[in-house]
């Protein structure tokens, strides 16, 4: 066979399967009923009774538990991902979250301990498709009389029309021979849309949720302003659309962000939400509160702001970004895996003054700030964990971790290897200093999109640094000591006050807000160190503050008057051979705890903050695994640790 | 000068550069409508840009918008080829693999496309039961014993607890017993995978051995110790074929892309010759290197 033919019969293969996938997608286009449809309203009507009792939770059913899910992976859809050498796509990426053992890039077998609930495949929506501007019409396509027709029959949803008339033409060999080569016979072929597919097709409602997502990769002049935006809805509605991107027609700017999101949802009825992540990496821009773009932070911004990023993902591989030491100094645990040398591409050096408007505390302070000036607060966010691992694998475990891109898959040489270097700002960042993080825990009812989705916009939700520990926390006025020994405590929970993401408003005379927090272990995790309410508050001279209290610790300590045990819980960790014991810790921590210092003509916030014992970091697992030794200074240890949303308290107006 | 330092002068990096750059400008400014020197967006392409703006934004571009879009298309297409004219293009790492992508896209599934029938499924199905298998569920009831509130009593204090609890029998309400526990104390159908997720595969395995109707244990889990009462246990079997098709579909799919894709590089590997050379026979590379 001569080198022709044989092109020809893969070019005939190639053709004759894009008009079969054309015809196949036309299938599944119609409305999807997999998930649940007109049980929602019921449930929104549960949510909102019509008079509403003292807890507007008092009626439904609660979550039982939380559902755990990273809402940030990247396959080799993601142009970076793929120029690493990442091999596994959407499919391949929710087959591993749901428990199967896939075969990484590097080509080792991978499988998760545990199965997730839930995965967010996000990949980067600037170049995401190898044909990006295919669903818009390929111009050769629409140039050829035939192409056009093709074209018009399926935006009209006469796809099995179209798709016949393609077979046709090709059949009598009258297919246009400029359209043998022409994407335009592949519809359906977009990166997006095969996104949309594997989404589909991996989504078992009750069993495993595979969300439709994608990340708008916003980098103004290096600083990272990522969001990633999750669909509540099913391909019918999100494959009516295109992601924005930063390049034409989009925009780097998160206020034209806003703008997309609320055409698709005035276009389609559908719902989506941003989580934006690495403020740590934005160099001052992540969370500001006088300008952005130009443009001065007013009431506008902060509406839209709020609207749309109902969370933020506070801890992930690239660094935990919930407090930093300059902004908190009197936090010992303030200290925690942080990337804090620059921006994203290293390019701009991070200066003190910058960290104020990048991590997590400081933005929910700031946030009571502009709400008094503003009347709205813009940073009202929920926290999640995830991962923004590039490998198409969610896995971040401690003793399973395989790395933030395929290079560092595991390997001798991954814990001496350089992450970032630029020697022009000389900036340098070691792979050892990527961290196993994190997870994003979700208080839903069911395991469905639109079940999380829904506990995501009222931010039921918590973040982890990779742990599967539960947290309760709830407020109220109305708490007492006895309800932390009732056997259902989310019963008296949701009964008595409102649950992580939720408000307390004016507090009624002479009361003090009362608090039911709870903590259980992960189940093949390290035991908990202890539980802490940080509060944050605008005070009388409109200054923000914040405090921290531990609320439950372990071991018989002493909580001081000050509200802090300051003995550290300990260490078991075995460095050279990665393993701890469970013989320091608890397990379980439920304890009510009432604000002792509290005033109610004050705005604040609550939010908790669990700590785990020591226990193995990955680099330990990789040294032991290896034999390797670790570069002077790498950590080896890492204490676990999980933040909830806040509860947040408005005085009477 | 030796011919190495010679060849890291950069003046001669200059000169060549200028020279290559010469050459491109050569080849672009001859000038017909189709040759490289004329840059020609067509109306397909200005529809096809406005198209993009309009499902990106549900509304079409102003005339500004579009202007802008334009220049950018002509600005990319300009870089493009000054780009591709100094062979920027060659043995790049990212370009080779972004092809090598772009083919698998293209190709992803071209092999076969027939669709599964109940024969192939049923065998499917057949070959890979474990993978299809409905779970073993559980009704049960635990009662917590947290060791840090127990200490050294907690066997004895276990021990006594389970008589307590078979005296009340069945009717025993657990959450009136034992410590309190926050993922609560009845677990209705629930399947052995999801009591894994909450107590862990150890407890989750111990579990199925627990004879239903009476209160046993302790059974142990990351949490520390449970007494538990199976009311019902449901085994896990091979589900038939109307139960689970939807998965089988799937799976079957799966596999089928995957020797698919395989079948046709093992094509296109036909047409080469491969030859590795190695540089020097060590142990480890001796021998044929299988490039299947």
């Amino acid at each position: 066979m001569t080198n022709t033919v044989r092109n020809t019969a893969l070019v005939a293969a190639i053709a004759g399967s894009l008009v079969l996938t054309a015809l196949a997608q036309q299938q599944t286009a119609q409305p999807q009923t997999t998930d649940v449809g007109t049980l929602d309203k019921a449930k929104a009507e549960q949510v909102f009774p019509t008079k509403p009792p003292y807890s507007p939770y008092a009626s439904r059913t609660f979550p039982s538990r939380p559902y755990f899910g990273d809402t940030h992976l990247h396959t080799s859809f993601s142009m970076d991902a793929g120029a690493f050498g990442t091999r596994l796509g959407p499919r391949e990426a929710y087959r591993f979250a749901r428990g199967e053992q896939v075969m990484a890039s590097s080509g080792q077998p991978a499988k998760l301990s545990r199965p997730l609930d839930f995965l967010v495949v996000a990949d980067h929506s600037d170049n995401m498709g190898f044909f990006p501007d295919l669903l818009a019409g390929k111009p050769e396509l629409l140039a050829q009389p035939l192409g056009r027709k093709w074209y018009d029959l399926i935006q009209s949803g006469k796809g099995n029309e179209a798709a016949l008339d393609i077979i046709g033409n090709f059949a009598q060999g009258t297919f246009p021979k400029e359209l043998m080569y022409s994407p335009g016979s592949r519809l359906y072929k977009g990166a997006w849309q095969q996104t949309i597919a594997a989404a589909e097709e991996y989504n078992e409602p009750g069993r495993f949720t595979a969300f439709i997502g994608y990340e708008w990769t916003s980098l103004d002049k290096g600083n990272n302003l990522h969001r990633n935006v999750i669909f509540r809805d099913n391909g019918d509605k999100a494959s009516q659309v295109e992601p924005f991107t930063i390049y034409p027609p989009g925009s780097v700017n998160p206020v034209d962000l806003w703008k997309w999101m609320d055409a698709y949802e005035t276009k389609t009825g559908g719902n989506v939400l941003a989580i934006a992540h690495n403020g740590n990496l934005s160099n001052g821009t992540m969370f500001p509160i006088v300008e952005a773009f130009g443009k001065a932070i007013d009431r506008a911004y902060a509406e839209e702001r709020i609207k749309w990023e109902r969370l933020y993902e506070t801890t992930q591989m690239k660094g935990d970004g919930e407090a930093h030491p300059f902004l908190s100094p009197n936090d010992e645990f303030a200290n925690f895996e942080l990337w804090d040398k620059g921006n994203l591409d290293a390019s701009a050096a991070k200066k003190n003054e910058m960290l104020e408007f990048e991590y997590t505390r400081a933005a929910l302070k700031n946030g009571l700030l502009l709400e008094a000036k503003l009347g709205v607060n813009p940073y009202k966010f929920g926290l999640v964990g995830s991962t923004d691992a590039h490998t198409g694998l969610a896995a971040l475990e401690e003793d399973n971790f395989f790395g933030k891109t395929t290079p560092a898959e595991p390997s001798p040489h991954r814990m001496t290897a350089a992450f970032m270097d630029n020697p022009k700002t000389g900036i340098k960042i070691m792979d050892w200093e990527v961290s196993a993080s994190g997870y994003a825990a979700v208080w839903a009812e069911e395991n469905t999109r639109a079940s999380i989705w829904d506990a995501m916009q009222r931010r039921e939700t918590y973040a982890t640094t990779g742990s599967r520990m539960v947290v309760r926390f709830f407020g109220g006025w109305d708490f007492e000591a006895g309800d932390a020994n009732n056997r259902m405590p989310a019963r008296v929970g949701y009964t008595k006050g409102v649950p992580m993401g939720g408000d307390l408003n004016a507090a009624p005379q002479g009361k003090s807000p009362t608090f039911l927090v709870a903590a259980l272990k992960d189940p093949i995790g390290g035991n908990l160190d202890r539980i802490q309410v940080i509060k944050g508050w605008l005070d009388r001279a409109g200054k923000v503050q914040e405090r921290i209290y531990d609320v439950a610790v372990s071991g018989g300590r002493k909580i001081d008057a000050d509200g802090r045990a300051r003995t550290p819980v300990g260490n078991t960790v075995d460095v050279a051979n990665a393993t701890w014991t469970n013989t320091i810790g608890a397990s379980e921590f439920i304890t009510v705890w009432r604000d002792p210092d509290f005033d109610p003509t004050l705005r604040a916030l609550y939010y908790v903050r669990v700590i785990e014992i020591p226990t193995p970091r990955w680099t330990a697992y990789d040294a032991k695994y290896f034999g390797n030794k670790p570069l002077p200074g790498t950590r080896m240890t890492v204490a676990e640790r999980a933040y909830t949303s806040p509860i947040w308290y408005a005085p009477a107006k | 000068m030796t011919m190495n330092r010679f060849l890291r002068e950069p003046l001669l990096h200059f000169l060549l550069l200028g020279a290559a750059i010469f050459a491109a400008y050569g080849l672009v400014s001859e000038g017909r409508a189709d040759e490289p020197g004329n840059i020609v967006i067509t109306a397909g392409q200005v529809a096809s840009i406005e198209l993009g703006f309009t499902r990106t934004w549900h509304r079409p571009p102003t005339r500004e918008e579009l202007e802008g879009l334009l220049r950018d298309r002509v600005r990319e297409e300009v870089y493009y080829r000054e780009a591709m004219a100094l062979g920027l293009d060659k043995d790049d790492t990212i370009i080779r693999r972004r092809l090598r992508q772009k083919l698998e896209f293209l190709t992803d599934d071209v092999v076969d496309q027939s669709q599964p029938t109940d024969a192939d499924l049923n065998a499917y199905l057949l070959a890979h039961p474990d993978s299809f298998r409905v779970q073993r569920g559980f009704t049960f009831s635990h009662v917590y014993l947290n060791p840090e509130k127990h200490g050294e009593r907690l066997t004895r204090d276990a021990a006594e607890l389970l008589a307590r609890l078979n005296h009340a029998g069945g009717e025993a309400d657990p959450s009136d017993f034992g410590d309190s526990f926050l993922l609560g104390h009845t677990f209705a159908s629930v399947t052995a995978v999801e009591v894994a997720a909450q107590f862990g595969q150890p407890f989750a395995m111990k579990l199925g051995d627990v004879s239903p109707g009476r209160w046993r244990g302790p059974v142990e889990s990351g949490y520390g110790v449970h007494l538990v009462f199976v009311s019902e246990r449901t085994e896990g079997r091979v589900p038939a074929l109307d139960e689970v098709r939807d998965a089988v579909g799937r799976e079957w799919d799966n596999a089928r892309r995957l020797s698919a894709n395989d079948t046709l590089y093992q094509e296109m590997l036909k047409r080469y010759a491969v030859i590795i050379e190695a540089p020097r026979a060590t142990p480890k590379t001796a021998g044929p290197i299988d490039t299947k």
